[in-house]
Order: C-alpha cells, then structure tokens, then sequence
C-alpha cells in the first residue's frame, strides 16, 4: 500500500466568481483505523491563502512548518504579502529538493491575488510538479471519487454561497466512497474581504 | 509487571497468526513473492515471428495485407514467409506472431475445410464462423497457459456483406471496419482511420493504394518488417491473393538523418 | 537464496554481461479492455448504459464496441474488464438461458438471470472471469430491477450502481443525485425516466474527461414492458 495512502485524505480547491474555496476532511487514521476526526490538514499563509497537505500525517505537519518558515523569510525580506502563484513556486521548490527522498504529501493551495483579488487555485504531485487551473483541483486519496464529482457539479461564476454547496457536496459524496477520509469536513471561503470556515457533520463510517 | 501481565513478557500475541489484524488491511498471502517459491514454468514464448497484418474493407469487399518475413528474434531468418491463409472463395486469415503455431493452426483449419467439404451439405466457414471458432480455440489454449502466440485477422465476405475480426493469443476479439496488429496499430492505423474518416467508403483502388502506402511505411519504421508483401483482395468475384508484392521505396533522405550514432 | 545474493552470483561467473539469454516472456493470461456500465432501478423500467470503447493500453481497438448485452426481452446484461473473459462468459449465459428455455418453455426472470449468473461466477474461483457484472431488467413485479456483481459471483440487488474503469467516478454521483446521500431533508420520490436518461449523459460526458478508457459514445438501454429501446449518444473519442 502507497505510503500516500497511509494515513488517508481527502483535499479539493474550487475557484468562483471573485472568490475561492478549498475544503478537507478532517480524518486522521492509521491505515483502518480512526484515529482523530479533528485533524488539520489545511494550513492559513496569509490573510487570503490557504495550503491544503493530503498525504502522510507527519510530514504534512512537517511540510507546514517548512513551509511557514520559508514564507516568513519570505515576507521578512520582502516587506509584503505573496503572491498564490509565487507561494506555488515556493511549495515546489520545497518539494523538489528532496525529489530522490520526497515528503510524502501531494498539496493544493487556493487563494486571492493580494493586490488584484484575483482567484488563484493549483495542486501538484509529491516532487512538486505544478498544475494550475481555471476551475477546480484535488488531491487525496479518493481523487478518482472527487473527479467524477467535481466535473459534474463545478460551473463557472459560482457565488460564494453556491461555491460552498458544490464544493462541500462534491467533497462529501466523493469521501463517502473512500474507507480511509471523510468523519467531517472542512470548508474555507476565500473573499476579498472576508474568509469563512465552516465545519460540516458527515457520516461517521 | 504491569506490562507482562498474564501473557507474559510478549503480550496475548496475534489474534490469528498469518490472519488479518483488528484496524489493519489484510493482503492475502501467495500474491507475489511470500514463499520465495517460483511457479513452474510451461509457458512457451514465440520462436519465429511474423510483424504486422493490416486489414480494412472498402465497398463491395476486404482487403488484407501481410510482409513476408519471419523473424527469428532480431534476425531476418526466412524472408519468403507466407502469413496469409485463404480458407476459401469467401474467407482469408493473416497471423501475426508464432510462425509455428500459425502453421499448425493452418494445417487444422485446412483439414476442417476438407470435412466439411465432404459433407456436401453446401455449408462451408464463413468469416464470421471461423472468427468464431479461432476465438475459442485461442481462449481454450489461454485457459490452459499454452497459448498459440498469434494475433488472427479474419477478413472475408458474409451475405455479400464485408468482415474483418480480430483475435489474439488470449481469446480478445472484436470486429472493425478497419484493422491491424503489432507495429501496425500504431503506425499504420491512425493512418487508415484518418483516410476511412475522410473519403467514407473508399473504392477497391483507393484501398490497394492505401495499404501500400502503409506497408511501405512499415518498411520504413519496423525494423521487424520486409519489403515484400502479400495482399488479398475478398469481393464476390472471390479471392484476389496477390504477391509478392515488392514497394518502391525511396532512401534519398536517409542520410539526412543524423544523431542516433 | 534471496534474489539480490543471486544476481551479484551471476555477474561474477558472467564476464560477459552484454551477451545474455533473452528474458522469456511470462505469460499474462489476462489484460484489462475497459469500459464503464451503470444501471438504474425505476419503477416501471431499468435503464443500463455503456461506453462503446474497446482499449488495451494507450491504444483503441474499436469505438464501436458496447458492454450491454441483451439476454431476453425484459434483461440487459452489462460486462466488462478482459474482454476475452466477457466474450466467454456472454456465450455459456447465452447458452444456458437458451437450455432453460427449451426446457421450461419461457424466458428466464431477471432474479434467476442473476443467481445463474452468481453460480456460473463462481465456478471460476480459482481462475476468475475477470469481468464486472450488472444486470438490469424487469422483476416479476414489472418493476424495474438492478443486480450488481463482482468478478466472482457475490452479488446483491441494487437500485443504481456503476462498474468499470469510470466507476469511482460515477458513483458518488449517484448516490447524491439518486440516493440523496448527503442532502438534507430529502424526500425519496420515484425517478422519472427523462430525469434518469439526462444525468447518465452527464455523468457519463464527465467520466469521459477524466477517464481514457472511457470515450466515443455512450449507449443507453431502457428496458420497459413494451420491450427494451436504445439510444446513442456522442462522448469525446480522444
């Protein structure tokens, strides 16, 4: 069994109109086994970008704080917010360094652009190749299921609130069909001005 | 002490041993390398070997096409090798693969010819009954981990109407109005589909054109392949078995091409 | 003696390392074909569709290729995986359904389809029919029926299920749209047809995008008293 599939997760990001969302289950297991139904896996970098880690538990914690020393140096030296796109170059980096030894998460980062507000969402693979899109990504292990679902649900121009019903019933149906993610979920609404965080209650199995 | 407890020192140990384990996924034992013990070995693998067959159907009829090399290994062994059958006025089969198992099979299927030749019922193989049974023949032999290594095209005419089938060494079949095996599906047939695409239904002409053009590509790019070929024509005139056919070719750029040193 | 001890063995009495036996080729007796199935359970009909790509690989065989298999007049069978497998096993049902009804002088009911079916699975455990199975069809009832399958005959009546390459990614669908998984106060009400035929278009038109063994068109059986009807519908064919 894939190391990837060790722990279990289940990510999506879905861009709208003017707004993004990006949205997790909340499981933590080891193999079958539940372990927590209150897991982090989608970390805040900035007032309007989030980073979702689906993959090995411990080096998605790992991976964060990598992550969240570089964007400080980052933001240090540069006396302003970055940018999703650059943010995304940072991950890749990250990952890439250890392309012969890889951190076993697979990640999605959704945000606003800090000066446009223009929505951002892209995801890449565990040695951080890139992919950006212009309408939803995911990653986990029941992509297949998030696929099916996201290509059927997903339109163009969604308002945040229709942003929130698809992405959160797209999520929950296709973790639904996956043993090792889903026992809740989580889902942020990324808007110039504001950024909401719902929780919602699945099933428990 | 409070560690051991009743067990002892190593705990209960497993609730079954080689078994699953409570909130653990259970793989199943003999899936690959849990013995260290190999499978005996019956399988044979192909000795001499023939490349590509092409078919495709036009109006009014099938056309099937084959080189004649059989290849043993990377060696062109036997460059007068015939891989078309003609069964009969309605029904030819090209092989791709095993030239020996080929050969067997063309002695089974020319005696079962003569059978039902001397019924004299007026019934005889059409394509679509000889796909039939080349298809349970190489399923059986699959079942059984003794392929016949071939891939068949069966071309032919049924009711006036065109056939072609497909079937390879593990009983996959299915019919198409355009065909081909080895090398070819990958070279020759996206060029096929295109032309049957663009021109509809081609005429007998365009068709010998078309698998012309095709073979002399296949000259060009499999290395398993020769420029020597035979083509059978099925209209309901009968079998036009023709060649060898040798294809112009033309080498003027070959010298151009650089870098593979 | 572990694999690793064998091949350090072999290069020191192997000076010439270039010129080595050609590897045999080890038989696979099986290959997968793809192709995706789904079938739905109404109250009057049962609706089966299919993609019509038959592939092996990167490579298309045919785009004209169905999975549904009609075995009477109020019974579709849906198959696929090796297609090998599914030509042999189409052929005894076929066989045994026409025994049955030269012996009992009717059609086999759809609930009998699907036991036979299990047993003739089963028969095979020790060497699988590498197929996924559906059966759709009229019960005694005239209500519409879905049995779904795996590869070696355990089986269950269903209302909607998916089966194939694409599957995953139809069936979560499903489950929302049909089963109203995760609505809430959802009422369940009898589908009508027109409601049914669409969103297997739709999910079938998704599929297509994400699944390359999934293409060209998709076929749709409904199966009501008066007889089974087909319908085709274009996919992508890259």
């Amino acid at each position: 069994m894939s190391i990837l599939a060790y722990n279990g997760a289940a990510i999506m990001a879905m861009k709208g109109k003017n707004c993004v969302a990006i949205a997790a289950d909340r499981r933590f297991g080891v193999q079958a086994q539940t372990i927590s139904t209150e897991f982090e896996k989608i970390f805040e970098m900035g007032p309007q970008l989030f980073v979702g880690l689906p993959g090995l538990a411990t080096d998605v914690q790992t991976v964060f704080q990598r992550l969240k020393f570089r964007l400080n140096i980052y933001e240090l030296r540069e006396n302003r917010r970055i940018k999703p796109k650059t943010f995304m170059s940072m991950v890749s980096n990250l990952l890439y360094e250890r392309r012969f030894g890889p951190y076993f998460v697979e990640p999605v980062i959704a945000g606003l652009d800090p000066v446009t507000s223009e929505p951002y969402v892209a995801s890449m693979d565990l040695i951080g190749c890139p992919m950006e899109t212009n309408d939803f990504v995911v990653s986990g292990t029941c992509s297949e299921q998030m696929y099916g679902m996201c290509e059927s649900l997903w339109e163009p121009n969604l308002e945040p609130d229709d942003l929130f019903e698809t992405i959160s019933q797209a999520l929950m149906n296709a973790f639904d069909r996956d043993a090792v993610s889903g026992w809740g979920a989580v889902v942020y609404i990324i808007e110039k001005d504001k950024v909401t965080k719902r929780f919602l209650k699945t099933r428990q199995d | 002490m409070a560690l051991s407890g009743m067990f002892g020192r190593d705990g209960p140990g497993p609730l079954w041993g080689g078994g699953p384990t409570p909130g653990l996924f259970y793989n199943f034992p003999g899936s690959r390398n849990t013995s260290g013990m190999e499978a005996k070995q019956v399988t044979q693998s192909p000795v001499v070997t023939g490349s590509s067959v092409l078919g495709l159907q036009f109006k009014g009829g099938v056309i099937i096409a084959a080189d004649m090399l059989g290849s043993y290994g990377s060696l062109a062994r036997y460059r007068n090798c015939p891989r078309l059958l003609k069964v009969n006025d309605t029904t030819v089969i090209g092989a791709a693969g095993d030239y020996a198992d080929f050969q067997h099979l063309s002695s089974a299927i020319e005696q079962r010819v003569i059978d039902e030749e001397c019924m004299n019922d007026g019934f005889a193989y059409t394509p679509t009954s000889l796909h039939c049974w080349l298809t349970r023949v190489l399923y059986n032999r699959r079942c059984q981990f003794n392929p016949f290594w071939n891939t068949y095209i069966v071309a032919g005419l049924e009711n006036d109407q065109p056939y072609l089938g497909y079937v390879d060494k593990i009983g996959m079949a299915y019919e198409a109005p355009s065909l081909a095996c080895g090398f070819g599906a990958y070279l020759a047939l996206p060029i096929i589909r295109d032309t049957m695409d663009k021109k509809g239904e081609l005429t007998k002409e365009e068709a010998v054109d078309l698998i012309d053009r095709c073979m002399k590509l296949l000259y060009y790019r499999d290395a398993r392949s020769l420029n020597k070929y035979q083509l059978a024509i099925i209209t309901k005139d009968g079998v036009d078995l023709r060649g060898p056919i040798v294809s112009e070719t033309n080498w003027e750029i070959a010298h151009m091409i650089k870098g593979y040193e | 003696m572990a694999f690793s001890d064998m091949m350090s063995y072999n290069s020191m009495k192997q000076p010439l390392q270039d010129y080595q036996a050609p590897n045999q080729l080890h038989f696979n007796p099986y290959d997968f074909n793809g192709g995706t199935i789904l079938a739905i359970a109404g109250e009057d009909y049962a609706l089966i569709a299919t993609d019509t790509r038959l592939s092996q690989g990167f490579s298309i065989h045919s785009h004209d290729n169905p999975k549904t298999y009609p075995l009477s007049s109020k019974t579709v069978l849906g198959c696929c995986g090796f297609h090998g497998d599914v030509l042999t096993l189409t052929k005894v049902i076929s066989a045994r359904l026409q025994i049955f009804e030269k012996d009992h002088n009717k059609q086999m009911p759809t609930s009998s389809v699907a036991a036979m079916l299990s047993t003739i699975l089963y028969y095979r455990r020790f060497f699988p029919y590498y197929t996924h199975n559906l059966v759709a069809g009229l019960d005694d009832d005239g209500k519409g029926c879905v049995y779904s399958f795996d590869p070696v005959g355990s089986y269950e009546r269903e209302v909607f299920r998916a089966k194939g390459s694409a599957s995953s990614m139809l069936q979560p669908l499903l489950d929302n749209q049909i089963g109203g998984k995760n609505q809430q106060g959802y009422v369940a009400q009898p589908l009508p047809l027109e409601r049914c035929v669409t969103l297997v278009k739709d999910v079938f038109t998704s599929a297509a995008e994400r699944d390359i063994y999934t293409g060209d068109s998709v076929q749709i059986s409904i199966i009501t008293k008066d007889g089974i009807k087909n319908e085709r519908f274009p996919l992508r064919r890259d």
